[in-house]
């Protein structure tokens, strides 16, 4: 794919990744929250949405996938395609929709005191 | 999807997935990366990417995947579940949703079944003042549906099957049209809205279908899907007779003393007291029989008993 070249993503990217990745299973949650996917389109919707400055790595997708559909906040089912290859499709449960809001909220409410605690002398962030 | 890429991944999987135990859970991982590969090959082949060139892309992209495999692979899925509790987790991790519209065909044709039928036995039975013709249309008419609800069926995926092709469905949807149209029309003659010779028409339709379903079901295939087979071979595995050999021929000594117990019941009481109530005795030996073999297959307090009952399935 067509990588941004101001961005190198490997040494000096401007964001936290460990931190960015302790978020994907909520990440993947609100892509779902709108309409069921496959993996790939998830993938994808995740590295447009960012302009391509962050894309989560597909291995790491799948293992979120089982983790979700293994606490009941995705089912996952098999397409019907006919021919091509074969899609496994997520979709959100009630308690996904639950949780993504609940670890919204959670996230706003830590930014907004590290952001207040970062700013303490009224530094910018 | 181009070929080339296709065969590529194909390759590369494999590599990807050497030397890993295959088990269905296995399986399934490798078919959904499978299946995104493919889709990611396709947007590079859309970008003007070569075959071979897109699908090593794809692959790179993808990132190392060994430790997820190796995750899955791991710890076996289910170590310790009963085989029937094992097809239940894998029934739930390779289900198949229905596709809407597929929904929404089944439910009009049940619609078109009972409404043709309901009007064809009251235009038959002269309770609706119908001609013959249309009463006939109906019946035509409620067989349509039911073989559309067929023929679908089985030209969709389901969990444990793969769809069968268009024109096998297509086979088995005029199979059941002829012969479900040539029992309604039967049930007309009977009913005394058609004449009797009609039922030559009637029963040609259904020998028709019995032919065309006998030649479907001859060369059908097999649509089980691998998971279903591997659970199916671990079921018959775990039936206690097969293990357990001193089992076994302690139940064929213990049938064939039941047997030679009951057949001399049965002549004895046929000989002292008649006939008339002697087959009591076959009776008496069958339900033993069946009783002796229950216990046998599923010894209470056993290891088999415990798998049965410790795990989630409902012995239904």
């Amino acid at each position: 794919m067509v990588k941004n070249p101001d961005i190198s993503p490997q040494h000096t990217e401007p964001f936290a990744a460990d931190l960015l990745r302790g978020h994907t299973d909520t990440i993947v949650l609100g892509v779902l929250r709108d309409a069921e996917s496959y993996g790939f389109e998830i993938y994808k919707t995740i590295r447009d949405a960012t302009g391509g400055a962050y894309e989560i790595k597909e291995a790491t997708l799948y293992a979120t996938y089982r983790r979700l559909v293994k606490d009941g906040l995705v089912e996952a089912s098999w397409g019907d395609e006919t021919q091509g290859g074969r899609r496994k499709y997520y979709r959100i449960t009630d308690a996904g929709r639950a949780v993504y809001q609940q670890n919204v909220q959670h996230w706003t409410a830590t930014a907004n005191i590290i952001n207040k605690l970062l700013n303490v002398k009224g530094g910018t962030p | 999807m181009s070929s080339a890429g296709n065969h590529s991944i194909h390759r590369l999987l494999d590599e990807a997935f050497g030397g890993v135990s295959m088990t269905p859970e296995v399986q399934d991982l490798k078919e959904e990366i499978r299946g995104n590969l493919a889709a990611r090959v396709d947007e590079l082949a859309d970008g003007g990417m070569e075959g071979h060139a897109a699908a090593a892309q794809a692959m790179d992209e993808l990132g190392d995947i060994r430790e997820l495999v190796g995750e899955v692979a791991g710890p076996g899925p289910q170590a310790g579940a009963s085989a029937p509790a094992a097809a239940l987790d894998f029934r739930s991790l390779h289900r198949v949703r229905p596709k809407p519209a597929y929904v929404v065909g089944v439910v009009i044709a049940s619609i078109v079944i009972a409404a043709g039928l309901l009007f064809m036995v009251l235009g038959a039975t002269g309770v609706l003042p119908l001609p013959i013709g249309p009463v006939i249309g109906l019946a035509g008419l409620a067989s349509t549906g039911a073989a559309w609800i067929v023929g679908d069926t089985l030209a969709h995926e389901t969990t444990t099957n793969y769809p069968v092709s268009k024109d096998r469905a297509g086979g088995y949807f005029f199979a059941t049209l002829l012969g479900v149209y040539g029992l309604a029309i039967g049930g007309l003659v009977a009913l005394g809205a058609l004449p009797v010779w009609v039922v030559v028409f009637a029963a040609l339709g259904v020998v028709a279908a019995i032919v065309l379903f006998a030649f479907l079901g001859a060369t059908q295939t097999n649509r089980k899907k691998a998971w279903v087979r591997e659970a199916a071979r671990e079921y018959q595995g775990q039936d206690r007779f097969s293990q357990d050999p001193v089992a076994a021929a302690r139940f064929g000594i213990y049938s064939a003393v039941i047997w030679i117990v009951a057949f001399g019941l049965f002549a004895g009481l046929g000989f002292m007291v008649g006939f008339g109530i002697s087959w009591l005795a076959l009776l008496a030996g069958l339900a033993v029989h069946m009783v002796v073999l229950a216990r046998m297959l599923f010894p209470s307090g056993g290891p088999g008993a415990g798998a049965g009952t410790a795990g989630k399935v409902p012995h239904s």
